[in-house]
């Protein structure tokens, strides 16, 4: 029997084959889910093996090596997820628990399959059609790319990891290839200026050899006026060159900064739950700063030095081949503590700046935060918060600093001694008086001596550079490389979305220790007004979020008027969907362009009757500034109300067909609720609308009733229905009636 | 209102593996089938450790788990292990990293696992005390109880990481 042809997240090992083998030779298993974990919780081998009517479940741990369990003889099966780990567990029909196998996460999606085809079979449902899920459970589960690994979009999609190894030089060398007539130019000029500087040595000893013998003072000025030439030329053409450079500089770092900030946009909201926008401001600011002086020293002074190095090492042979040899002595040294100090400060360079981006992610935390701190008089544990990240910032950059400033002092000795050895050997020539060998030789020669070992410096130093650079780019590749959202139906867009929606299947969990909602069902017709009511952290602002795309990683098939929306532009899906918040962000910026956000160039009379539709006119007219009115950051300058009506305002202008609410009017007090209560019921007029709320006062136009408890819909129907059936939400709705008494005894006794 | 437990009041007792029974001495209660969760899982294990009812309600919070008596607590200590998994690293053997992915095998005191990192600057988080929480890609977690105390291959394996 070959296992490797059956569904299986890994190979089956071998001593269970061969057990399985043994014992059941003629029953061949559906699919088998492998664990990694034995039942005691060591790192080990398991398995659960299939059938059309049992499960084998192998275990070092059962005293036959395996247990079987017959489906007939089970109530349930579940995957208990816990901390780290989960169990496939058999609740039996006489009440007890048989827990069958251990797991890592990494097991958890496939284990969660294999349960619901159990429970499948014990429901009675097609065999077929359940092991067809189960397949595309397996399927999802191996869609990794084969040669790196890497999690793909889909099964059969390419890479983008693996598209090449230079690829993180092709990616920087593609911001430096618009400018490369700049660069070229500046190169040539460097060249040019390489080889002006070569000239003054053999001049001098030109001068010591010829001119100075002589006292002829005629020809003295004429080669001080030929030095004089070449030092205006050499200087003149640096300056320009310097000047081509810099501009160049700056167009490619403009144009990476526009790429990542780009490219941060266009991130899936997985990616900021777990990256700081601290760190992303970080990249965009001081990474690319770094990037940008890598790019000029490999394009620029690499060139250069490496130049300069062959032009000056072809004249030193020239002039005199022993002495050469003798001044390339220190060199292997060099190379060797090259590498040795790249290796030590490559890791530091990296905690360094996770150092930075530590403080980075502090100040984008407090400073927007500061009126938190003043309220809970926290000034001084911010400071000292702030100060402990700096002296840890400070210790790590002290130990960058001592290497980095060690390794050049050390290096320059080093060149410094080998001029050392040029003095003895040519100067031991010039004593002996070997035959071709002269002073002026001897100077020409320590002169090219000094200008070799430059570049010499410059390239031990380079790996420096490099590794800095090497910790900057990976945090720039980090979102550059990150896939953006993924727009499967780019380009496809539907004559008109009327707002019908279905939920069909799904399943979600944020990481796989914890499913945020579970096989959801449900169908909003065009329309339709419908409530999400539930306790807070049961799953309602999980469901919008799938809705509105920003997580695409779910089971399941969400459908608009029968479509798939991962199949739709999703430019346009979101574009259809007019979504208003609890805390609605401003942009520092007039009341005008905040309502105005997101449309291009709308009319100043289709602003105003957006924010008249609001109730949001009647406000902003009663400012000084009117809709010139600044907004400060975050909205400041603005009660909560109205920024709530604000961003309805906004929603508006999107005309769109299908509208969310989550938690429009959670923050704010009754008349404020009325208003905006009055602008949502203008909106809402022939649009299919959902709204989460808390207060179930606000859901009194809704025609259906969606309560999410713990990740599962637990009640779904008409507000009469639900109340009928006497369960969550009735009960949610009698605690409320009697809170909302008391609040407005309270809010009268208050006004009196 | 929190009911805490500080010890001698209540009796517990193993149910089925995370499940524990607990009775309570004072007003003659058993409650069976409570789960028993660290409220600090990360920061101080044997502390303020909540006991949830079917429903995932909290029942009771044990405020330290050495003053219980010891029955009491080997059977609270023997749930809390079957739940919680961090293994705890004792040294690398390998690290490897093709096209930025990286596979690290470690020893653990579970045995020996090879993991895979996606991102190590999203899952690897240093603490100052020198504790490493790790992350890996299908969400499993790790800890490096003090990194400064690592082998001097393993440090060197894991401090450009840092």
């Amino acid at each position: 029997m070959t296992f490797m042809k059956i569904s299986s997240n890994k190979p089956l090992p071998e001593k269970f084959s061969k057990k399985y083998n043994e014992l059941f030779d003629n029953e061949q298993p559906l699919f088998i889910v492998t664990g990694d974990l034995t039942l005691d919780g060591a790192y080990g081998e398991s398995a659960l093996c299939f059938t059309a009517d049992c499960i084998y479940a192998f275990d070092d741990s059962y005293p036959e090596g395996y247990e079987r369990v017959m489906y007939e003889d089970v109530k349930e099966a579940k995957v208990k997820r816990m901390y780290g780990n989960a169990t496939f567990d058999a609740y039996l029909n006489d009440g007890s628990r048989k827990k069958l196998i251990r797991f890592t996460f990494a097991a958890a999606n496939v284990a969660d399959a294999g349960a619901d085809f159990i429970n499948g079979i014990l429901d009675g449902a097609d065999p077929a059609e359940l092991l067809d899920a189960v397949e595309g459970s397996f399927l999802k589960q191996r869609s990794f790319c084969p040669k790196c690994g890497r999690k793909l979009p889909s099964p059969d999609a390419e890479c983008i990891n693996c598209k090449g190894k230079g690829r993180m030089i092709t990616k920087f060398a593609s911001y430096a290839a618009p400018f490369k007539k700049g660069l070229i130019v500046s190169m040539l000029l460097s060249v040019f200026t390489t080889g002006m500087s070569l000239i003054p040595p053999y001049i001098t000893g030109y001068m010591v050899d010829k001119v100075l013998p002589s006292r002829e003072m005629s020809m003295l000025i004429r080669m001080i006026l030929i030095l004089l030439a070449v030092y205006i030329l050499q200087y003149t053409v640096s300056a320009f060159r310097s000047y081509i450079l810099r501009i160049t500089g700056d167009k490619i770092i403009i144009g990476m900064k526009k790429d990542i900030y780009a490219k941060a946009q266009y991130l899936p909201m997985s990616f900021y739950d777990k990256t700081s926008t601290g760190s992303v401001i970080n990249r965009v600011n001081s990474d690319t700063s770094v990037i940008q002086n890598f790019v000029l020293r490999i394009t620029q002074d690499a060139v250069v030095q490496f130049f300069t190095l062959v032009g000056i090492l072809i004249i030193m042979i020239c002039l005199n081949w022993k002495l050469t040899l003798f001044s390339l002595l220190p060199i292997p040294l060099v190379v060797i503590i090259g590498r040795f100090f790249g290796k030590k400060i490559g890791p530091r360079y990296m905690r360094l700046w996770r150092r930075g981006s530590a403080i980075n992610t502090l100040l984008t935390d407090t400073i927007p935060g500061i009126r938190v701190i003043k309220a809970f008089t926290n000034e001084k544990s911010a400071v000292d918060k702030y100060d402990a990240y700096n002296d840890e910032w400070l210790r790590e950059d002290n130990q960058v600093a001592k290497i980095s400033s060690i390794f050049p002092a050390f290096m320059t000795f080093l060149v410094t001694c080998g001029s050392l050895i040029i003095w003895f050997s040519g100067g031991s020539f010039v004593i002996s008086g070997a035959k071709g060998f002269s002073t002026g030789l001897l100077v020409s020669f320590v002169s090219y001596a000094s200008m070799f070992y430059n570049p010499v410096n410059f390239f031990a130093n380079f790996s420096d550079t490099y590794q800095n650079t090497l910790a900057s780019a990976e945090k720039i590749l980090d979102i550059l490389d990150a896939e953006p959202e993924h727009n499967f139906g780019k380009g496809n867009i539907p004559d008109r979305i009327k707002g019908k929606i279905e939920f069909k299947n799904v399943n979600f969990s944020f990481d796989r220790s914890k499913k945020v909602l579970s096989n959801i069902n449900l169908t909003i017709e065009q329309g339709d007004i419908v409530g999400i009511v539930g306790t807070t952290g049961s799953g309602k602002s999980t469901l919008i979020n799938l809705l509105m795309r920003y997580y695409d990683e779910y089971e399941g098939d969400i459908f608009i008027d029968g479509k798939n929306i991962k199949d739709i532009d999703i430019g346009y899906y979101r574009n259809q969907i007019g979504f208003v918040q609890q805390e609605p962000l401003m942009f520092r910026d007039t009341v005008f362009n905040n309502i105005a956000y997101g449309s291009s160039n709308p009319h100043v009379e289709q602003i105003l009757a957006a924010a008249d539709i609001a109730n949001a006119h009647g406000f902003i007219s009663r400012l000084p500034d009117g809709y010139d009115t600044l907004v400060g950051e975050r909205g400041i300058g603005l009660s909560g109300g109205e920024k709530q009506r604000l961003s309805i305002a906004r929603a508006v202008m999107k005309n769109p067909s299908i509208l969310i609410f989550d938690e429009a009017t959670a923050a704010v007090d009754s008349e404020t609720e009325h208003l905006i209560q009055e602008a949502i019921e203008r909106l809402i007029r022939g649009r299919t609308t959902l709204m989460i709320a808390h207060r179930l006062s606000t859901l009194r136009n809704a025609n259906k009733i969606v309560v999410v408890d713990k990740g599962e819909i637990i009640e779904c129907g008409t507000p009469d229905e639900l109340m009928a059936l006497k369960g969550k939400y009735y009960k949610l709705i009698q605690i409320q009636s009697m809170g909302e008494q008391l609040r407005r005894k309270k809010e009268e006794e208050n006004f009196e | 209102m929190i009911t805490y437990i500080d010890g001698p009041e209540v009796k517990i007792t193993e149910n089925d593996g995370i499940f524990v029974d607990v009775e309570f001495f004072h007003s003659k209660e058993k409650l069976t089938g409570l789960e028993p969760r660290r409220l600090f899982p990360r920061s101080g294990i044997d502390r303020y450790v909540a006991l949830l009812d079917g429903e995932g309600n909290q029942v009771a919070v044990i405020r330290k788990m050495e003053n219980l008596p010891e029955e009491s607590r080997n059977a609270l200590t023997k749930a809390l292990d079957e739940y919680y998994m961090i293994p705890k690293i004792l040294r690398f053997i390998k690290m490897t990293e093709k096209f930025k992915i990286w596979m690290w095998t470690a020893e653990t005191d579970r045995g020996i696992i090879t993991f895979e990192i996606r991102n190590h600057i999203a899952s690897v988080k240093p603490l100052y005390d020198g504790r490493v929480l790790i992350r890996d890609a299908n969400d499993n977690r790790y800890e490096i109880p003090d990194y400064r105390k690592l082998d001097k291959k393993s440090k060197a394996m894991l401090m450009p990481k840092l």
